[in-house]
C-alpha cells in the first residue's frame, strides 16, 4: 500500500485504454475488460507503452468491471484481479490505479437504479481491486453526482487507498444530471476525496475555464485527463484529431490554471503522454493551493454558497411542529402534499429547504429518508436535514444526493459525539445550536462560549469554522424581554469573534403575541442587519420576503436592485386581490355587470384560467359568500360542465385539466378562508404507478382530477412494489386503489399487485389504466375496473363512494 | 443545438383530434414551451455498421424494413435528465402543465431525431439514401435488443441514455433507432 500515492506532484497519468484496444481490434459492443483474460499481452503492452512514455501511474483495464455493467462470461473477480495484475507487471516502480467507471445505469429518480445497488457494485469492485494490489482508486468519467457519491463512499469504506475522483462535463460545464464544478467540488471535498478533477468530455482547450473555476472551489490537488479533442466521424468511424503537440501545449495551460495531476482520455496515445511529460517536465507543483474558506451546500445539481457578507433563505414549511395538515400528510404517507410545499417554497425564492418529519409514532429514520428522496425528486435546492435522531440523520445523510445542511448539533456531549462524526464522514454544513446540558445561556457571552466549544470539538474531527452555521437561538420576547437584544448581540459577535456564519429560526421571536407576521418581519430585518447568514423563515410570507429583498436592495447586496425588481410584482399582485371586484367593474370587464354572484368564478374555471379563478374566489370570500355556496354554486357546476364536455367530445384532456387546475386554485382559497368548514373529503383512494414503471403522467393526471372532484388521494408515486401498495391500502382502510402502467414490460407487475390484493385485501377494489391497457386485458389480469381515462375514473369513484 | 418548436409541432401530442387550441390553452403552451425548452440538453450519437445478422434472423418486420440494406446507422437521441426533473417538478402542481410539458418533450425529441437523420444524410456517399427508422419493440423486433443497440453505440457513456430493469429508457425522453442505408444500385 502506498498511502502517499498522490503526494508527489505533478503526477503523470496514462492516456486512453479503450481507443488503444480498439486499434488492436476491439469491436463495438465487445467487453474490453474481458481482454484482461483473453488477450492479456495486448493490455499489458498498452500499460507498458504508457510507462515508457513517462507516465507515473496507469489506470487498470477495469472501467466497466462492476456487477451492474459487466455481463461477460468470466467471473468478475478474475477480470478485476487480472486487470490489476497486468498493470503491476508493466509498472516496474510505477503506480497502479484501480479504474472505476460508471455503472451505465441511471439512479433514481430519473432512472430506476437504487443508490445502495450502485454502492454495492462499486464496493465489490474496489474491494477486489485493492486486494489485488492497486495503489490508489481512480473514480472516473462520472456524469451524475449521486453515482459519484456512491463510488467515492464505496472507496472510502472498502479500502484505505487514496481516492482520485474525476467527472465528465458536457459542453455547458455540467454533468448530465446538472451539477457544475462548484457542486462537484463541494460534494467531493465533503466525502474526503484525495484529489479531484475532470476527464473525458472534450479536449484540453475547452477544459480551461472549468479548471480555472475548480481552482477557486477546492483546495485539493486537481487532476485533468482530457480527450484528444472532440470526436469527429470519418468514414463512419469516430476519431480524435488533436495531436501530441497541440494536446501537451493545451494541457500545460491547465497546469498553469492549477492542475497538478495530468494525463489523457479518449483518443490519446503514448505519444501524447510523452509530449506532455516533456512539455511540463521540470515544473514543480506550482499551483498555489489556497485554503478554500467557502461554506457551500448542494443538491445533486445545484450548489448554494452561504456567504459571510450576505444572507440566504431556508424554507421552514416542511416541519410538522404546529402544522396539522403536514402532520396528517406525514402519517398518511401523502407525499404529494409535501412535494407541493417543496415546490411552492422553491418558486417563492427559498435557497435551501428544511426537512423535518418528527411526528410521534413515525419510524423517523425510514420516513426522513423517504421524504428527503421524494423532495429531492422535485427540487434542485439543497436540503437541511432536520432531526434530533442520529440514526435518522445518518440514514438520510448517506442517501442524500449532494452535500446537505444538517440541523443540528448542540453543546451536549451526547450530541457532539453522535453528530460531528457523521458530518466529518459524509460531508455537510452543520447548524450549531448554542445550548448544552445547562440549557440556553441568557447572555450572548454564554452562547458564544458554547459555539466556541462546538467549533473546537469539530476541529478534532477535521471540521473547520466554515463547516458550521451557529444558531444563537430565538426565544420569544413575550417570555424573555431581552431576547431580541441578546440574539442581535450574539449574531454580531459570532461573526466578528468566531468568523463564523449564523442561522436563526426567526419567527419564534413573536410567539404568544398578536400580529406575528409584522413582528417577525421587523425582527428579520434587524437580524439581517446584525449579520444573519441564513434565516429559517416562511418563504410564502410576503412580509418576510419583503424584509429580505428590501434589506438586500438597501444595503448594496442586490446588484441593480434586480432581486427587488423581480420580487416586487408578486407583492403588488397580492395587494390588488382585495380590490379585485372594484377593479373589475371599473374596467367593465364583466359582460353584464349584474351577473349573479359566482358567474365569474364559474367562467374562470370553465375556461381553465387558474389565476383568475383564485382571484375570483378571493373576491367572493371577501364579499362574504359562504364556503359551501362558492363550492356548490360555482366550482362544482363549472367542473360538471367541463366534465360533460369531455365525455361528449367537445372538450379535450388539456382543457379538462386546466379547468381542474383552476378549480383546485379556487378550492385552496376557500380552504384557507374557512379552515373549519372543510367538508369531509370522499375516499380515500390509494394510487400508484406499478413496480418497474417510472412513467407516471397518467397517474398524476388521475390524481389531480380526483382531488379536484373532492376525493382524498394517497399518492404513493411510481415504481411502487405491490406490498407497499397493499400496506397503504390497509392502513388507510381504502375501498379502492388505482394502478397505472405505461409499458407492456410492466403490466406483469400490475397483475402481480392485483393478485396480492385479491388474496390479502379482497374488500378493496382495484381500478387500472394506462397506455397499453385495454378493457379485455384488464379483465384478463382480474382487475375490478378498467377506466380509459381520468374522467372515467372520476365517474367510477363517484359511483363507488356514493 | 437549439430546438425550435411551433404550436403545430406540439398539438398532435395533446391528442385533440386536429382541433385548434383555445386562447387559454395556446397561452399556457406558449409559456411552458420557453421554460421547458430551457431544460432541454439534447445529446445524440450514432454509428454506421453492418446490420447484426441476429436481428434480421429474429425479426421479420426489421428484415422487411431493411430489405436491400447491408449497413445501417444505429442512433440514439435524448433530451437529457434535466428535462425529466423539470417534468417531475411541474407535475407536482398541475395536471394540465404535466400533460403539456409531456407533449412539448415528445415534439422536441422528434426534432432531435430529425436532426440526427439530417446529419447522417450529410455523411452519406452519393447514391445512398436512408430508409425510415425502426426501433426495438416495434412489431417482432424484441424490446430486449434495446440493450444490444445501446451497447453497440456506447449510449450510456456518449449521451447518458441507460436502460432500466424493465427495459425503459432513462432519461425518459430518449429514442433509439436503426436506420438502414440503401444504395441505388442495390436490389
Amino acid at each position: 500500500m502506498t498511502p502517499k500515492a498522490l503526494a508527489k506532484l505533478p503526477l503523470f497519468l496514462d492516456g486512453a485504454m479503450g481507443t488503444q484496444l480498439q486499434a488492436k481490434g476491439l469491436q463495438p459492443g465487445e467487453t474490453p475488460e474481458l481482454w484482461n483474460l483473453t488477450r492479456p499481452a495486448d493490455v499489458r503492452n498498452v500499460h507498458k507503452a504508457y510507462f515508457v512514455a513517462g507516465a507515473d501511474a496507469v489506470y487498470t483495464n477495469t472501467f466497466g468491471a462492476n456487477s451492474a455493467k459487466y455481463h461477460g462470461d468470466a467471473p468478475l473477480a478474475d477480470v478485476i484481479a487480472a486487470g490489476v495484475a497486468l498493470a503491476k507487471e508493466a509498472a516496474g516502480g510505477g503506480l497502479v490505479a484501480l479504474d472505476v467507471g460508471p455503472t451505465g445505469r441511471l439512479l433514481k429518480p430519473s432512472g430506476d437504479f437504487e443508490f445502495d445497488a450502485a454502492y454495492d457494485a462499486f464496493a465489490e469492485q474496489i474491494a477486489i481491486g485493492a486486494k489485488a494490489g492497486a495503489d490508489f482508486v481512480a473514480v472516473e468519467t462520472m456524469s451524475d453526482a449521486y453515482e459519484l457519491k456512491a463510488a467515492v463512499l464505496a472507496a472510502k469504506e472498502n479500502c484505505d487507498l487514496p481516492v482520485l475522483a474525476t467527472v465528465a462535463l458536457g459542453n455547458d460545464g455540467k454533468l448530465l444530471t446538472g451539477a457544475d464544478v462548484d457542486c462537484v467540488a463541494a460534494i467531493l471535498e465533503g466525502l474526503h476525496a484525495d484529489a479531484i478533477g475532470l476527464n473525458c468530455g472534450f479536449g484540453p482547450d475547452r477544459m480551461l475555464p472549468f479548471v480555472e473555476r475548480l481552482a477557486t472551489a477546492t483546495s485539493l490537488p486537481i487532476a485533468v485527463k482530457p480527450n484528444a479533442g472532440l470526436p469527429t466521424v470519418v468514414d463512419g468511424r469516430t476519431v480524435f484529431t488533436v495531436g501530441p503537440d497541440d494536446f501537451s501545449r493545451d494541457v500545460a495551460a491547465l497546469v498553469d490554471a492549477g492542475a497538478s495531476i495530468v494525463g489523457g482520455c479518449c483518443g490519446t496515445t503514448p505519444a501524447h503522454i510523452a509530449a506532455l511529460r516533456s512539455a511540463i517536465k521540470g515544473r514543480s507543483d506550482n499551483a498555489a493551493r489556497h485554503a478554500c474558506r467557502r461554506t457551500v451546500v448542494t443538491s445533486g445539481s445545484r450548489a448554494v454558497e452561504i456567504p459571510l457578507d450576505d444572507s440566504i433563505i431556508i424554507g421552514e414549511r416542511i416541519n410538522p411542529t404546529g402544522k396539522k395538515r403536514l402532520k396528517a400528510a406525514l402519517s398518511e404517507g401523502d407525499t404529494a402534499y409535501i412535494l407541493r410545499e417543496a415546490v411552492s417554497q422553491a418558486e417563492s425564492g427559498a435557497h435551501v429547504l428544511d426537512v423535518n418529519v418528527g411526528v410521534p409514532g413515525l419510524d423517523e429514520p425510514a420516513v426522513l429518508e423517504a421524504t428527503v428522496q421524494a423532495v429531492q425528486s422535485v427540487t434542485d435546492l439543497p436540503l437541511q436535514l432536520d432531526t434530533s435522531d442520529p440514526a435518522a440523520l445518518e440514514r438520510a445523510m448517506r442517501r442524500y444526493n449532494g452535500k446537505p445542511l444538517v440541523n443540528s448539533v448542540n453543546g451536549k456531549e451526547e450530541s457532539l459525539s453522535a453528530v460531528l462524526p457523521l458530518v466529518a464522514k459524509y460531508g455537510g454544513v452543520v447548524v450549531a445550536l448554542t445550548l448544552d446540558e445547562s440549557g440556553i445561556p441568557p447572555t450572548a457571552e454564554g452562547r458564544l462560549a458554547i459555539a466556541r466549544k462546538i467549533l473546537e470539538r469539530g476541529s478534532e474531527y477535521g471540521l473547520k469554522p466554515e463547516d458550521f452555521l451557529v444558531d444563537v437561538l430565538c426565544l420569544a420576547v413575550s417570555a424573555e424581554a431581552q431576547s431580541g437584544n441578546v440574539i442581535l448581540e450574539s449574531l454580531r459577535r459570532v461573526r466578528a469573534e468566531l468568523g463564523c456564519r449564523t442561522c436563526l429560526g426567526v419567527s419564534n421571536i413573536s410567539f404568544g403575541l398578536p400580529a406575528r407576521p409584522l413582528l417577525n418581519a421587523a425582527f428579520y430585518t434587524m437580524a439581517l442587519e446584525a449579520g444573519l447568514s441564513a434565516g429559517i423563515v416562511n418563504p410564502l410570507s410576503a412580509e418576510m420576503m419583503s424584509a429580505y429583498h428590501a434589506f438586500r436592495a438597501l444595503t448594496a447586496r442586490d446588484a441593480q436592485c434586480s432581486g427587488w425588481t423581480s420580487f416586487a410584482p408578486s407583492v403588488a399582485q397580492q395587494s390588488v386581490v382585495s380590490s379585485t371586484p372594484a377593479a373589475r367593474s371599473a374596467k367593465g370587464a364583466a359582460p353584464g355587470g349584474d351577473a349573479k354572484p359566482g358567474t365569474h368564478l364559474f367562467e374562470a374555471i370553465r375556461r381553465g384560467l387558474k389565476a383568475d379563478a383564485a382571484t375570483e374566489a378571493k373576491a367572493m370570500v371577501a364579499g362574504g359568500t359562504d364556503a359551501l355556496d362558492i363550492i356548490n354554486g360555482s366550482i362544482v357546476p363549472a367542473l360538471e360542465v367541463v366534465g360533460k364536455g369531455f365525455e361528449g367530445g367537445t372538450v379535450f384532456l388539456p382543457q379538462l385539466l386546466m379547468a381542474a387546475d383552476a378549480a383546485g386554485a379556487a378550492f385552496e382559497v376557500v380552504k384557507a378562508a374557512f379552515p373549519a368548514q372543510q367538508g369531509a373529503a370522499k375516499g380515500p383512494i390509494v394510487m400508484a404507478t406499478v413496480k418497474g414503471d417510472i412513467h407516471d403522467i397518467g397517474k398524476n393526471i388521475c390524481r389531480a382530477l380526483l382531488e379536484n372532484y373532492g376525493f382524498r388521494v394517497i399518492d404513493l408515486g411510481r415504481d411502487v412494489p405491490p406490498e407497499k401498495i397493499l400496506e397503504a391500502a390497509r392502513r388507510e382502510k381504502a375501498k379502492m386503489v388505482g394502478l397505472s402502467a405505461l409499458m407492456t414490460t410492466t403490466v406483469g407487475a400490475m397483475a402481480e399487485t392485483i393478485e396480492l390484493f385479491h388474496k390479502e385485501l379482497p374488500s378493496c377494489k382495484v381500478a387500472v389504466g394506462g397506455a397499453v391497457l385495454t378493457a379485455d386485458f384488464a379483465t384478463k389480469i382480474s382487475a375490478d375496473f378498467y377506466t380509459k381515462d381520468a374522467m372515467e375514473l372520476v365517474r367510477l369513484a363517484e359511483r363507488e363512494f356514493r | 443545438m437549439t430546438i425550435a418548436l411551433e404550436l403545430p409541432d406540439i398539438m398532435p401530442y395533446l391528442r385533440m383530434g386536429g382541433r385548434t387550441p383555445d386562447d387559454a390553452l395556446a397561452a399556457r403552451i406558449g409559456e411552458l414551451r420557453e421554460k421547458a425548452l430551457a431544460e432541454v440538453r439534447p445529446a445524440r450519437t450514432w454509428r454506421r455498421m453492418a446490420i447484426p445478422q441476429a436481428w434480421l434472423d429474429e425479426s421479420k418486420a426489421l428484415s422487411i424494413r431493411l430489405e436491400g440494406c447491408r449497413e445501417a446507422y444505429l442512433a440514439c437521441g435524448t433530451l437529457g435528465a434535466a428535462f425529466d426533473a423539470y417534468h417531475r417538478r411541474i407535475s407536482v402542481r398541475s395536471g394540465a402543465d404535466a400533460l403539456i410539458v409531456q407533449a412539448i418533450g415528445a415534439a422536441a425529441i422528434e426534432k432531435v431525431m430529425d436532426g440526427i437523420e439530417d446529419a447522417i444524410r450529410a455523411e452519406l456517399a452519393p447514391g445512398e439514401s436512408l430508409v425510415a427508422r425502426y426501433s426495438p419493440g416495434y412489431a417482432d423486433f424484441p424490446l430486449a435488443e434495446q440493450r444490444t443497440l445501446l451497447g453497440l453505440i456506447d449510449a450510456p457513456r456518449r449521451v447518458g441514455v441507460t436502460l432500466t430493469d424493465s427495459l425503459l429508457m432513462a432519461p425518459s425522453k430518449s429514442v433509439s433507432a436503426v436506420i438502414g442505408v440503401r444504395k441505388e444500385n442495390q436490389a
